[in-house]
């Protein structure tokens, strides 16, 4: 590092990644996840996080002139199996301009524990500097960094401790590294469920609601310390109906909230996970 | 410090004492043409005893005059403290609590669980230091040593453009000013003036806070440096308590010595955690209980159903109390009542 302060104004434009959707970088003040920090995204199973991932993964290829960075990604996973299929999809409907396999453009690597993420993340200066793909890697996402805490940890305060110093060791290099290579990072987050009087409220939304469970990120306040942006996405099922053998008709309504970020005001628009993706709804 | 120690003639001390002019700051303020009435000598007479006052005033210390060196009177100091300037944070209800706003010459400690707006209100000030004169803000620039990576230009843009449009309709009436005005102040001139410094390591933020003294005194018109946060790289494993507490209070006593000795106000963002106290988990602001004494001002960011307050949990000057403020588009603003955006609409 130098001692010489930078000039804020060649910081602008701020570099972003799409997500593939207009109405979802919208949402997220214009051109999407932003690079040189950490992007948070939580919500139960089933509510898409992973499907969104993907969807970053091959958007990232885009040139600079759709919105991409013209960049390889980083995938680390640690809930398995690696859903291979459906980003094969996905490819074909993102990127299908491209001439390129996509999939050479997409490092994937499972992950174990929190410290093989961590002897991970102390390797990593190597893998950006000589990447075995085409184009430079320039976004990493971790999905999802809950698992890796849930099982390991005892809720006993030394444990806890132990815990919360790995979660600043973890964000402190993903950081730097961020900085260093101009890298978006996305990280993935499961809920937890809280009971009414439980929890502090953190950011713009009073309660967070998904499938009626009132819900909270995981890994606590600590972790939420660690990230710059977090979004929300929730699931709510309401009946639209009756079929005519008297099954109830169900849809699923899917949000996705903002509920903080250095960026961003508080906001939420209305999703739909399709075949071709993840989309915004515009009402 | 007495008149009777000034080097003057023994005339021109007793003529002095004899008006009723018997220390130095009853000297501090009066101008040549008042003292010369007063004393019945001439003007240049006038001027030449308050040249040597101003010389040998508060800057310097004679001899034996003070026992402390760089000691100063109460009656100084109370003086010195009227005369402090306040940064607006551009919430009325805030700035009240806080006496006028962020003082400078003083350590500030913000703190509050993520999401609350402690950047937001870093980069709020950030701007706010640069109003002009005429504005009634100090003309000052902003050092900001972003230890999180959350200071993001494009928000920084937003409001400067909120401060600058608030500005232009204050000056409604001049509008022969304003479109000289409008040149003049652009965001990117704002964001210009906020030397920003990126610390991606607890050595790397020590190694900016120790150069800072070196920057400003070659930089005097910055009047407010924000770190935001102190917290983060300090969160990480430290093996070494001890070395943790010395590095985060030597770090306190720099920032302190700072902000006194070029009169800027210092803003240090701190973050939450969880403590096991009686038996349950309570919020508090992280880095433990010596670093709690470090900071002259301590402020916690809060929620309030469903509206952002702050709270002075610590001054020596301010009353405990609180107030609600608001994070808007523009900014940190006041909180817009429910009856009056009805009313608007």
């Amino acid at each position: 590092m130098t001692l010489t302060p930078e000039n804020l104004v060649s910081h602008l434009p701020v570099k972003k990644c799409t997500l593939g959707c207009p109405i979802l970088d919208g949402l997220l003040g214009g051109g999407g996840i932003p690079c040189n920090s950490i992007t948070e995204i939580f919500g139960e199973s089933g509510c898409g996080k992973t499907q969104l991932c993907l969807q970053l993964l091959l958007s990232a290829q885009l040139p600079h002139s759709l919105g991409g960075l013209s960049a390889s990604s980083l995938y680390l996973h640690s809930e398995l199996p690696f859903p291979l299929r459906r980003l094969h999809h996905l490819s074909t409907t993102i990127l299908n301009h491209n001439n390129n396999n996509p999939l050479d453009n997409i490092l994937v690597r499972p992950l174990h524990s929190a410290d093989d993420l961590l002897s991970l993340l102390l390797r990593l200066d190597s893998l950006l500097l000589l990447s075995p793909s085409p184009l430079p890697i320039k976004l990493i996402v971790i999905d999802s960094i809950a698992v890796l805490f849930r099982s390991e940890f005892d809720n006993s305060p030394a444990e806890l401790r132990r815990r919360s110093n790995l979660f600043f060791r973890i964000a402190g290099m993903l950081k730097m590294q961020a900085r260093r290579f101009g890298l978006a990072v996305v990280v993935t987050n499961q809920v937890v469920d809280l009971v009414e009087s439980e929890g502090f409220r953190v950011g713009n939304l009073g309660g967070m609601w998904s499938s009626g469970r009132r819900v909270g990120a995981a890994l606590g306040m600590a972790w939420a310390s660690c990230v710059n942006s977090r979004l929300f996405l929730s699931r709510s099922d309401e009946v639209v109906g009756r079929e005519g053998d008297g099954e109830l008709r169900v849809r699923t309504r899917r949000r996705i909230h903002v509920v903080f970020a250095p960026h961003l005001p508080e906001g939420s628009c209305e999703y739909q996970i399709l075949r071709e993706g993840v989309f915004g709804v515009r009402l | 410090m007495e008149v009777s120690g000034l080097p003057l003639s023994a005339s021109q001390r007793a003529k002095l004492a004899s008006a009723g002019y018997t220390t130095l700051s009853s000297l501090s303020s009066i101008s040549s043409q008042h003292l010369a009435r007063d004393l019945n000598v001439s003007n240049e007479e006038a001027l030449q005893i308050l040249n040597v006052v101003m010389r040998t005033g508060r800057f310097s210390d004679l001899a034996g005059a003070s026992i402390v060196a760089g000691a100063q009177s109460a009656w100084d100091m109370l003086l010195e403290e009227e005369h402090n300037k306040h940064i607006t944070t551009s919430c009325g209800d805030l700035d009240k609590i806080l006496g006028g706003g962020i003082s400078c010459k003083e350590v500030t400690e913000i703190g509050g669980i993520p999401g609350i707006g402690k950047t937001q209100l870093g980069i709020q000030l950030a701007i706010n230091v640069q109003i002009p004169f005429d504005y009634g803000g100090l003309g000052g620039k902003a050092i900001y040593i972003d230890t999180e990576g959350s200071f993001m230009a494009e928000r920084v843009f937003q409001v400067a453009e909120g401060c600058i449009e608030d500005m232009l309709k204050l000056n409604v009436s001049q509008l022969k000013d304003l479109e000289t005005l409008k040149e003049k102040m652009h965001p990117n001139t704002f964001l210009a003036n906020i030397f920003y410094f990126r610390a991606c390591s607890y050595t790397e933020q020590i190694a900016v806070i120790n150069h800072l003294e070196k920057f400003v005194s070659e930089h005097k018109d910055v009047r407010i440096v924000v770190i935001d946060s102190v917290t983060f790289h300090f969160r990480q494993d430290f093996e070494d308590m001890a070395l943790r507490t010395r590095l985060l209070s030597g770090m306190a006593s720099k920032l302190m010595k700072l902000a006194k000795q070029f009169s800027l106000a210092v803003v240090i963002l701190n973050q939450v955690t969880m403590k096991f106290i009686d038996g349950s988990f309570q919020l508090t602001l992280a880095l433990g209980d010596s670093w709690s004494h470090a900071c002259t001002n301590r402020v916690i960011l809060y929620w309030n159903g469903n509206e952002r307050h702050a709270y002075i949990d610590k001054s020596p000057s301010l009353r405990s109390q609180s107030a609600p403020y608001a994070v808007t588009s523009k900014g940190i603003r006041d909180v817009v009542s429910n009856c009056k955006r009805i009313r608007m609409m």
